[in-house]
């Protein structure tokens, strides 16, 4: 069950909660409390490990988060006041929280549940490019992308024009290319004979009204689809975002949290960056009625989560996560180098293997930091949906991906500032048959065997 | 005291402390021109420590904060011996419908360390307010930053304004932001595309010159 029976009492808070100015709120109370958190639960980065082993500071990363959140509250910037909860509603929303769901419909529908650190069930697999495309190359990036045999879910790249009119964020061209998006994406769902695959939809939309425009369960987003609700970074939402949750609760689809805390931002290091994450994580429950947390934690610099600074936040988090919740949570890579390139397969494959033995499921992967239009092919995300059903069956332990993840990361891990930009969709996959050229293919293949040389067993 | 535990205060984010300090430095007879160097010196180091993230975020602002305490402690003396030196006056702001603003406030900061005038306009910034700002100000920039892909259209729509009322000529538009880039600069016409935030300063100048 969501916190959707809470939502009015929550959203009132908007209005009656504590006012501070915004410039204020995190410097003067978001990272002093995070500061003090993490001097009080002894949380240290460790970069040898970019996956960790120590349950009891997983355990004090889950408490600093709670505390995080019940202390610093979520910051409404339209109102200028902040939304606090208590312990009581932190743990009755924990209590009423289901730990699995079928999500997506018909012969399609997939369970979507609570994993353990070490789990051998497999991590549920949503696979995206997460950039922009062009207007023609979108719905053949869709079916390529629903080709992918291991994937539980799809959310399409964005459009950037529709009808050769660039898209405007709260404007007529974004309700066209939100409707235009998912038109696409359940075509080509449909087209390739698995019509009822979960979506998380649509990325076009970035203003409220985008979304709100395609809650139809004939032609758009269907109440077996999921949408997201971001947070602005750190701790702040807004009335457009709180508009979105209220809908999506309404309309009676599922709803993601999607965070991204920052790496070198006002949250500091790995430490506060493994604390806010978790604190995310209540934050889309409680004050989005969340059903799952989409979490990319990125590096300020680099726009990426797989160098080791990172991949630690990523496996503290899922682990704390893990260990004392039964909430559904997905880890986004996003990775430095772009398509068909070596780099990208190893970056994938890391971020993936950390993330499933930390107890996560898969959002895979948005390539080149993602920033550039076209620069996204599925075939990086096959390679870490593989990684992490092969780490989960064979049963792999931390300590093992931990040593794998460190020779892969010896390989990359120096260049992630001048990373390739590799090829864009068109000249790596066969756009009207959307699969991937040979090369691509042939690279995809050698990296795989590299890895399965490391010790991963791939079951195909 | 001396100038170079100011320096340290400064780094440190220490504002009272440091203001404190100034004061007494100025009052006891040194030259603000010197000290005005060495400060600048400081956040150049602190800017490079933060481009390597050996330093985060709420460190570098701090120090702004403290640099920026200590020059209104200093701006009486700096007035008597010429003024400081003004690089550029910059109007900055996140476009219309996006609501992401730490980049565009990271900008801000290196530049004011970096001897420009700043008007932050905050962020869901209309097209038309970036321009009547500007001239208000007399700005020789106008800084949109774009977080969405969604909302780059409108970093493009202040240079159509601009066109449209005969000022394209008086205003160097710079754009940035994570979606952004060179391509996209060249696409609409912008003067300088900003790839990240150390290297604002030296290209703005660089436009001027």
């Amino acid at each position: 069950m969501t916190t959707a029976y809470r939502h009015w009492e929550i959203l009132e808070r908007s209005t009656t909660g504590p006012f501070m100015d915004e410039d204020d709120f995190l410097p003067k109370r978001f990272t002093p409390t995070l500061k003090k958190l993490i001097k009080k639960y002894e949380i240290k980065y460790d970069p040898a490990n970019p996956c960790p082993t120590d349950d009891a500071m997983a355990d004090r990363i889950w408490q600093a988060a709670w505390d995080l959140f019940r202390d610093v509250g979520y910051y409404n910037t339209d109102s200028h006041r902040i939304m606090q909860v208590s312990d009581q509603e932190i743990k009755e929303a924990l209590y009423m929280s289901n730990d699995r769901y079928l999500v997506g419909g018909g012969k399609d529908a997939v369970l979507f549940q609570h994993r353990q650190v070490e789990d051998k069930k497999t991590p549920f697999c949503i696979m995206s490019p997460d950039i922009t495309c062009d207007e023609k190359y979108h719905q053949s990036i869709c079916m390529a992308y629903l080709k992918e045999p291991l994937l539980d879910g799809i959310c399409g790249p964005i459009l950037e024009k529709t009808f050769g009119h660039l898209i405007e964020s709260a404007g007529p061209t974004e309700i066209s290319g939100c409707i235009q998006h998912i038109y696409n994406q359940k075509m080509a769902a449909r087209l390739l004979g698995r019509p009822g695959t979960f979506m998380v939809a649509v990325g076009t939309a970035e203003h409220d009204s985008g979304q709100i425009a395609v809650s139809d369960d004939n032609w758009g987003v269907q109440k077996t689809d999921a949408r997201l609700v971001g947070s602005l970074t750190e701790f702040k939402t807004a009335d457009t975002l709180l508009n979105r949750s209220l809908h999506y609760a309404q309309y009676g689809g599922y709803t993601g949290n999607l965070t991204g805390a920052i790496y070198g931002g006002w949250c500091g290091g790995s430490e506060g960056t493994a604390v806010a994450t978790v604190a995310y994580s209540l934050i889309g429950l409680i004050m989005h009625g969340a059903i799952f947390n989409q979490h990319f934690p990125f590096h300020l610099n680099y726009g990426s989560n797989t160098t080791r600074e990172l991949l630690w936040s990523i496996s503290m988090a899922g682990q704390a996560l893990s260990r004392n919740s039964n909430l559904l949570y997905t880890s986004n890579g996003f990775a430095n180098a772009g398509p068909m390139t070596e780099m990208l397969f190893r970056e994938t494959a890391v971020h993936a293997m950390v993330s499933t033995v930390s107890g996560w499921h898969l959002w895979e992967m948005a390539s080149t930091r993602n920033k550039y239009r076209n620069r996204a092919t599925p075939l990086e995300a096959r390679i870490g949906m593989e990684v992490g059903h092969a780490v989960a069956r064979q049963g792999l332990t931390r300590e093992q991906v931990n040593e794998i993840a460190n020779k892969l990361l010896a390989k990359y891990e120096d260049h992630a500032a001048d990373a390739p930009m590799g090829c864009e969709y068109h000249e790596c996959y066969d756009v009207e048959k959307a699969v991937p050229t040979q090369e691509h293919y042939d690279m995809f293949r050698k990296v795989k065997d590299e890895i399965a040389e490391l010790g991963i067993e791939f079951p195909y | 005291m001396s100038l170079e535990e100011l320096t340290k205060l400064v780094e440190d984010g220490e504002t009272e402390e440091a203001e404190e300090l100034a004061a007494k430095l100025l009052k006891d007879g040194s030259d603000p021109l010197l000290m005005i160097e060495a400060l600048t010196k400081t956040m150049g180091h602190v800017g490079d420590l933060f481009a390597k993230l050996d330093i985060f975020l709420p460190e570098i602002m701090l120090a702004g904060e403290a640099l920026a305490g200590v020059v209104k402690v200093m701006e009486p003396y700096l007035d008597a011996v010429g003024g400081q030196q003004i690089k550029g006056k910059v109007i900055l702001g996140v476009v219309k419908g996006d609501l992401h603003e730490i980049g565009k406030n990271i900008v801000r900061l290196i530049l004011e360390t970096n001897g420009f005038i700043v008007k932050d306009l905050g962020y869901n910034v209309d097209p038309l307010t970036f321009v009547k700002e500007a001239e208000a100000m007399g700005a020789d920039f106008i800084g949109a930053s774009s977080l969405m892909t969604t909302t780059m259209p409108r970093q493009k729509e202040i240079i159509e304004i601009l066109i449209d009322k005969g000022l394209r000529d008086k205003f160097k538009v710079i754009i940035g932001g994570a979606p952004t880039s060179q391509m996209w600069a060249d696409e609409i016409g912008a003067d300088l595309y900003c790839k990240d935030a150390k290297s604002t300063p030296a290209a703005l100048t660089a436009l001027l010159a």
